[in-house]
């Protein structure tokens, strides 16, 4: 027979934390789709939605950081509960910036709604959409699964996007001969640099779960992957 | 809380490459790199060697095949649950067990490389080596100033009685507080006062150990947090071992920990047995033993 567990709430207050960062995770997957989904069809409804929709997932962001230091302050959590609550902070944020990047997306779509359009770019930012979405999804899918193998795919994942994010130079050059395409196309760069970043935010996330479960820190690179 | 710097050129990250220079390994939250840094450059040699020490009261085993090397200027915390032997091994380290009838040490504890349980050695220098701080404090109903001067007069001290009282209440922390009502009855003071003045009052006999068992169990969170500054200033000068329940006394003043715990052997007897003992910010970090990790994290049930 075993007797309750001497820190049942605080337990309870961890795991609620890590639910809510899942939660987190999801809304800001869905905003990177919408806003990618409000530039390729020009949905300008949309693309007002994804900017609405980050004021919930700016209050959960700060909801989290102040549980977090209240566990922090009150708590004073070691060991592996000590890393989760690091990892959570951390992730938390990477997960707020990616909705930020979603904003910077939805609002470039309601600039350059006016200009001409190229079919090559806005196929190779749907490219870059379909790899970064499946990386935040495995990112914290390793995370809630604790699964450090899955963690260490995320370097290789990022790969095609960096490719990718290169490649729009020569994209955006090749527009250079007429000017108001020219100008969608520069922001059209912005927009795969958000990409890029997002990607990145996902490798991070990885990072944070690999040293949740092997409580030592190392930057992930490519070869690790 | 939209960035607006988070566009493009803005990154820190050119051109998506991750490939940027690989830190250094970085093992926890806990930043305690200084007192890392203090331990690599003060800890010293081994000060004592404990190996495979069992302590029996008569045909009950305490403690059963402890193996940890102490280190030099360091501050060694034992934790664990009740009943898990950590103060049974703290006694043995100045022969404290020595005065309960039946009590039986096997094993080895070398001090210094010398066996602490030989037959030449004398357990009343021992002891004079390795002070003790009790979890009550217990000054003698008699003088702060005879608390102070009561061990080094026996010992047959003969240099300036008054200077190594002022120096062993300094050392102590307590000098300001008492410099002008030394002949005051030492039960006037507060409780914190009392364990600083029992502090002194080991200091003084020049040990090189000091054991101290639960020492601020009885005191308020403030002079709690005064002795353990003072430990931290003590380390410079003497190896200090400590008993605490508090873990997070353990966290904040150790430089190594040792988690205990008690095992039930076969015929269902029950034993202290060491499970794990390392750096003490890998024990709050990173620890490498389940149990060690289930009794930190408090899910030790």
């Amino acid at each position: 027979m075993s007797m309750p567990e001497p820190r049942q709430h605080f337990h309870d207050e961890l795991a609620s934390l890590e639910s809510a960062v899942g939660d987190m995770g999801e809304r800001a997957e869905r905003a990177i789709g919408n806003a990618l989904q409000a530039l390729a069809t020009g949905d300008e409804r949309l693309a007002d939605q994804v900017i609405l929709d980050d004021d919930p997932i700016d209050d959960r962001y700060l909801d989290v950081e102040r549980r977090v230091l209240d566990l922090l302050a009150r708590q004073t959590p070691v060991a592996s509960d000590l890393r989760l609550v690091s990892a959570i902070l951390h992730i938390n944020l990477h997960l707020e910036r990616v909705g930020d990047m979603a904003v910077n997306i939805a609002k470039i779509t309601n600039v350059t709604r006016a200009l001409p359009r190229s079919d090559s770019i806005l196929a190779a930012l749907g490219e870059m959409g379909d790899v970064v979405r499946p990386m935040l999804r495995t990112s914290m899918e390793a995370f809630s699964r604790r699964d450090l193998d899955l963690a260490r795919r995320l370097p290789s994942m990022d790969d095609p996007v960096d490719r990718l994010n290169r490649g729009m130079y020569r994209e955006v050059a090749a527009c250079a001969g007429d000017q108001d395409l020219l100008e969608w196309a520069v922001h059209m760069m912005v927009v795969s640099r958000q990409l890029e970043r997002v990607g990145d935010h996902a490798v991070d996330i990885a990072e944070q779960v690999a040293f949740l479960l092997t409580g030592e820190f190392q930057e992930f690179s490519d070869d690790d992957g | 809380m939209n960035e607006g710097g988070e566009g493009v050129g803005t990154g820190t990250r050119s051109g998506g490459s991750r490939a940027r220079p690989r830190q250094r390994p970085y093992t926890g939250v806990a930043v305690k790199t200084e007192r890392e840094q203090r331990r690599s450059e003060a800890s010293g040699d081994v000060i004592f060697d404990v190996r495979d020490l069992s302590v029996l009261y008569g045909d009950f085993r305490a403690v059963r095949d402890i193996s940890l090397p102490i280190h030099e200027h360091e501050i060694t915390a034992m934790i664990g649950p009740s009943g898990c032997g950590k103060t049974t091994v703290l006694r043995c380290f100045n022969r404290m067990n020595d005065l309960i009838e039946g009590a039986r040490v096997e094993g080895q504890i070398l001090y210094h490389g010398v066996d602490l349980y030989a037959k030449e050695v004398d357990p009343v220098e021992v002891r004079r080596r390795v002070g003790m701080v009790f979890q009550k404090p217990n000054p003698f109903p008699k003088s702060i100033y005879e608390n102070v001067a009561f061990g080094p007069r026996v010992a047959g001290f003969g240099g300036s009685m008054d200077d190594l009282v002022e120096e062993s209440l300094r050392k102590a922390a307590l000098w300001e507080e008492v410099k002008d009502d030394l002949r005051k009855n030492a039960y006037t003071l507060s409780g914190g006062q009392q364990q600083r003045l029992c502090i002194a009052r080991a200091i003084a006999v020049a040990p090189d150990v000091i054991l101290m068992d639960e020492p601020c169990s009885a005191l308020d969170p403030i002079a709690t947090l005064r002795i353990e500054e003072l430990m931290r200033d003590l380390v410079r000068d003497y190896t200090i071992i400590i008993v605490t329940h508090n873990m997070q006394q353990a966290a904040r003043v150790s430089d190594r920990t040792a988690f205990f715990t008690v095992e039930v052997g076969e015929e269902g007897r029950r034993a202290g047995v060491l499970v794990e003992y390392d750096a003490t910010e890998r024990i709050f970090t990173n620890p490498s033993n389940q149990r060690t990790e289930d009794y930190v994290t408090g899910r030790f049930g």
